[in-house]
């Protein structure tokens, strides 16, 4: 099992470098100068030649003329930068935000926490509906709830997100008036403590909704294809025959074995509502790690970004580590065979 | 697998049947799976289900409407129109109101709208009279409803009209100085003087006015238009005509003269029309003057074809100008129209010989005609069927366009992920070892890869560097090199699970080669699959098409997409107010995105008995 860990473990940092390499280099296509960014403020009070001198030691200073591996590893922490200091992500310096004009280490906690926050209400939300859901359909199976669920769900995976969030807002914020178009707090407000927590739970409501919406359909059809895996398994036609009652059956033999796919999908769904929320947020207006990410680009601020980029390859990697986890600690034929 | 009986009849039909076109035998079950192929069941399965069934009819239909659709409604990407922003669906334009049907003094049409006076001196209004969100035409004030009116000229957002006392009315929009009379005008109403208007105009924001006298009055927004007039022609003005921002006139002497002060394409009057004119017009962009030979000389702005002017018999004795077109009167009675017929405004009524026409009024896409007996036609641009959104662009004409985009960039994408996607999974299932791990490995790499954000980091990185064509092909290639990952690790485990078969080894033995047996023998036996995956991932690859375009960094504006013409919906005004903006598009693109997936389903449950017990 150890061994298995580590191979796993060794393989994902070696798919975090690859993966990171290629962002870096990505951002290192769009055509930028920033040394000249720098020293462009000082153009009027230096004398040409000073000035130019300035640039070209700026530009020494941020490394722009060595190769891209130079600086990829420099920027990692791989590798000492001018001052022979190892100053990279590594260390913990995930760069400079041009646009907030502070590190991007202090711009980010705020929006994650946001998205965080939202997201755990959906994931709450959309598995307490989903697994009952999916199991008394997989029970019920070809009964007419049972079609109806699976009409409804093919309608939810097949309309993109921000369909949804404009039906919700219509619903909701238009024709009802329950909730607020977008924003993350009432505007002029000046609330603290618990009022503040209520004001912003009533605002990430609707997105909540629109995002737990999103994804009953897909979740729903996972968690009833394993239970009925499992409950055509002889186990649970054993247990049937000993005379166990329905319930224990269904939820202590059949559930516990179809537990695995569904973790699988929970996990790599809890990943991807990362991504869906980037679309609900900037439909929202508010202030998480995607509308961050969307503004950075848009403002430019690549570093920012490029560091928001890796926050999603981090979520993801790690996910993925714990799935392959999960796996082989409760298959032992995954662990044979890798 | 088919479980059909075969069907129960009754024993005369079928005697008849034998009598009529020979024996035929009755299947047995087993014959009968025996002629199908084991492709020809799954799609008698898949056709079994009447879910899948309409599912596929309204998807072909939706195909069939984006393909054949943009024939019909071709787009032309550099179309805007700030006259017909928000128009709601619906054929109202035109729709005269009855009462004023043969009783017709004048009729001024609007960008959506008509307003009419009837020989009583009442005012009629009809087509799409909302300006902005509080500002609606609607609102005729009481005074305009108690007055005996006489003329009426309708603006962009304003409607002027003079009763038979000379007092001015004006209502609409009013904010910018479209009511502010000018102080020389103000005055002679205040003090009861008969001011002897001859002629009324509205244009963009501005109104204008000729007397008996030759003087012209302007008032209005000034900031948007050129709306001075220079001395020299002040008390010589016998007729004024405005365009976009501009006015010009027609003097007493027969000038067709810029009076403004602006240089502009307008400005510069030709030689020609300098003399000898006796009407004058103007389209949006261009200017026309009408000489005494019944020639015309039109300068400006001529994009759409508003210099065209088609053979005709007779002489031309007037000229009208709507938006883009120019329609003309001939001393026969005759109409002619000529410039942009978009909206089948230059579709002239057949002329009768008998009933020869008396009156044009033209305006922006609309023409009215009346003729001698009273008879009027009408012709131009009803509405919208699907309304217009915030640049006056028909909704229709996006979603069908927009589809072919959507559908386009889903396809292609489609294309590239499959044929990358069975290649790997082919080579990673079957020779495994080396080649196995590499492969997985990238896909793992890709797979760590979040989607959305790296779209948005490339298409950032496209910038403006890549054309519009380009970054779509772009669009459509990166989509596919990103989604090929699950389609290689269906084809390698279907592969894997092939591999040991029998078949295998008969290929093996026969000494057929390695590519051979993975691509002719292998794919072949699990292309249903294949089939299903590519059915769904064509139904998401079109939905990250469409997220994208929302979020503004996918397929840009002008192209329209399904996706990017939401953009901007996510705000209540639109949402509510001009729900045709979103509503359409958003059901369009849901109903064909459930197909799709709806087929793959069916094709699933075709393929594989077993989950058709599930």
């Amino acid at each position: 099992m150890l061994k298995y860990i580590l191979k796993r473990l060794v393989y994902m940092v070696f798919v975090f470098l690859v993966v990171t390499l290629l962002m870096y280099s990505l951002y290192n296509l769009i055509p930028s100068d920033p040394a000249r960014a720098q020293v462009e403020p000082m153009r009027n009070t230096l004398k040409p030649d000073q000035y130019e001198a300035m640039y070209k030691q700026i530009r020494l200073e941020m490394g722009l003329d060595d190769p891209l591996l130079v600086r990829y590893a420099r920027w990692m922490g791989l590798a000492p930068n001018h001052l022979g200091k190892y100053s990279g992500l590594l260390q913990g310096n995930f760069g400079y935000s041009n646009f907030f004009k502070k590190p991007v280490i202090e711009v980010i906690p705020e929006p994650m926490k946001y998205t965080i926050f939202m997201n755990i209400f959906v994931t709450i939300l959309a598995l307490g509906i989903t697994i009952p859901l999916g199991i008394k359909t997989a029970v019920k199976k070809d009964s007419r709830l049972d079609r109806g669920v699976q009409v409804i769900s093919v309608v939810g995976y097949s309309i993109p997100i921000h369909i949804i969030a404009l039906v919700m807002i219509f619903l909701f914020a238009v024709v009802l008036r329950i909730f607020p178009v977008m924003g993350m707090k009432t505007p002029g407000s000046n609330y603290t403590g618990m009022q503040a927590f209520w004001d912003l739970l009533y605002h990430v409501t609707l997105p909540v909704l629109v995002l737990t919406f999103a994804s009953l359909g897909s979740m729903t059809r996972y968690v009833r294809a394993a239970m009925i895996d499992a409950l055509s398994m002889d186990y649970v036609r054993t247990a049937r025959a000993k005379g166990v009652r329905e319930k224990v059956v269904i939820y202590s033999h059949a559930w516990r074995n179809a537990l695995l796919p569904v973790i699988t999908i929970i996990i790599s769904w809890f990943l991807g509502i990362f991504g869906g929320s980037t679309i609900t947020e900037s439909t929202f207006s508010l202030n998480g790690m995607g509308r961050l990410n969307i503004q950075a680009l848009y403002n430019k601020d690549y570093e920012l970004a490029l560091a928001i980029q890796l926050f999603y390859i981090v979520v993801s990697l790690i996910g993925r580590i714990i799935i392959d986890l999960s796996y082989g600690l409760v298959d032992p034929r995954v662990r044979i065979t890798k | 697998m088919t479980n059909q009986q075969p069907k129960k009849e009754y024993a005369l039909l079928r005697w008849l049947k034998r009598g009529f076109f020979g024996a035929q035998r009755e299947l047995t079950i087993l014959e009968e799976e025996a002629l199908q192929s084991p492709f020809q069941t799954v799609l008698k399965n898949f056709w079994a289900r009447r879910i899948s069934r309409i599912s596929v009819i309204v998807f072909v239909l939706i195909l069939l409407f984006v393909v054949i659709g943009p024939l019909v409604l071709p787009i032309d990407l550099g179309y805007q129109d700030n006259t017909q922003q928000n128009v709601p669906p619906g054929f109202n334009m035109l729709s005269v109101p009855k009462e004023l049907q043969g009783n017709i003094k004048m009729i001024a049409p609007g960008p959506t709208y008509g307003v009419g006076v009837d020989n009583n001196g009442k005012v009629h209004t009809w087509g799409h009279l909302r300006v902005t969100n509080v500002i609606t035409l609607e609102d005729i004030p009481q005074e305009v409803l108690d007055a005996k009116l006489v003329d009426v000229a309708s603006g962009y957002d304003h409607v002027v009209a003079m009763d038979d006392q000379g007092a001015m009315h004006i209502w609409g929009n009013t904010r910018l100085g479209q009511a502010q009379l000018p102080n020389d005008m103000a005055s002679a109403i205040r003090k009861g003087e008969q001011l002897n208007i001859i002629q009324i105009e509205a244009g963009n924001q501005f109104s204008a006015a000729v007397n008996e006298e030759g003087h012209l009055y302007l008032w209005g927004n000034s900031n948007l238009n050129d709306i001075k007039i220079k001395k020299a022609y002040q008390g010589n003005v016998a007729k004024v005509a405005t365009n976009i921002n501009t006015y010009f006139i027609l003097t007493k002497d027969g000038e067709a003269a810029y009076a403004g002060f602006q240089q502009n394409a307008y400005s510069t009057v030709p030689e020609a029309a300098k003399s000898g004119v006796v009407d004058i017009a103007a389209t949006g962009f261009t200017n026309a003057a009408l000489k005494e030979d019944g020639t015309i000389v039109i300068w400006g702005n001529a994009s759409r074809g508003e210099r065209n002017i088609p053979e005709h018999e007779g002489k031309i004795i007037k000229i009208f100008g709507g938006r883009n077109h120019y329609s003309a009167l001939t001393d026969k009675g005759e109409v002619l129209s000529w410039g942009g017929n978009f909206f089948g405004q230059t579709n002239t009524p057949k002329a009768d010989a008998n009933d020869p026409v008396e009156q044009v009024y033209t305006g922006f896409y609309q023409n009215y005609a009346v003729t001698q007996s009273g008879k009027m036609h009408a012709w131009g641009l009803k509405g919208y069927l699907l309304g217009t959104d915030q640049f006056g662009r028909d909704v229709l004409t996006r979603i069908i366009n927009g589809g072919q985009v959507t559908m386009t960039v889903g396809a292609v994408a489609v294309l590239i992920s499959l044929i990358i996607g069975v290649i790997m999974g082919g080579i990673a299932g079957y020779f495994g070892g080396i080649a196995d791990m590499l492969i997985m490995r990238l896909c793992e790499i890709i797979g760590a890869i979040p989607f959305l954000p790296l779209m948005l980091i490339l298409s950032a990185i496209m910038g403006t560097r890549v054309s519009l064509e380009q970054r779509m092909y772009i669009i459509m290639v990166i989509l596919g090199l990103l989604s090929w990952t699950g389609l290689a690790y269906l084809v390698r485990a279907q592969i894997l699970s092939q591999r040991e078969m029998e078949y295998v080894t008969a290929a093996k033995t026969l000494g057929v080669r390695e590519s051979g047996i993975i691509f002719k023998h292998i794919i072949p036996n699990v292309i249903s699959v294949i089939i299903v995956t590519a059915t769904v991932s064509f139904a998401s690859s079109m939905l990250t098409e469409s997220s994208l375009s929302f979020l503004g960094f996918g397929i840009p504006p002008p192209t329209p997409t399904w996706g990017n013409m939401l953009t901007g919906a996510n705000d209540s005004i639109v949402i509510q107010q001009y729900w045709w903006r979103w509503v359409f598009p958003a059901l369009i693109f849901s109903i064909c995105t459930i197909c799709i997936n709806l087929i793959g389903d069916g094709l699933r449950d075709a393929i594989d008995p077993k989950s058709n017990e599930r």
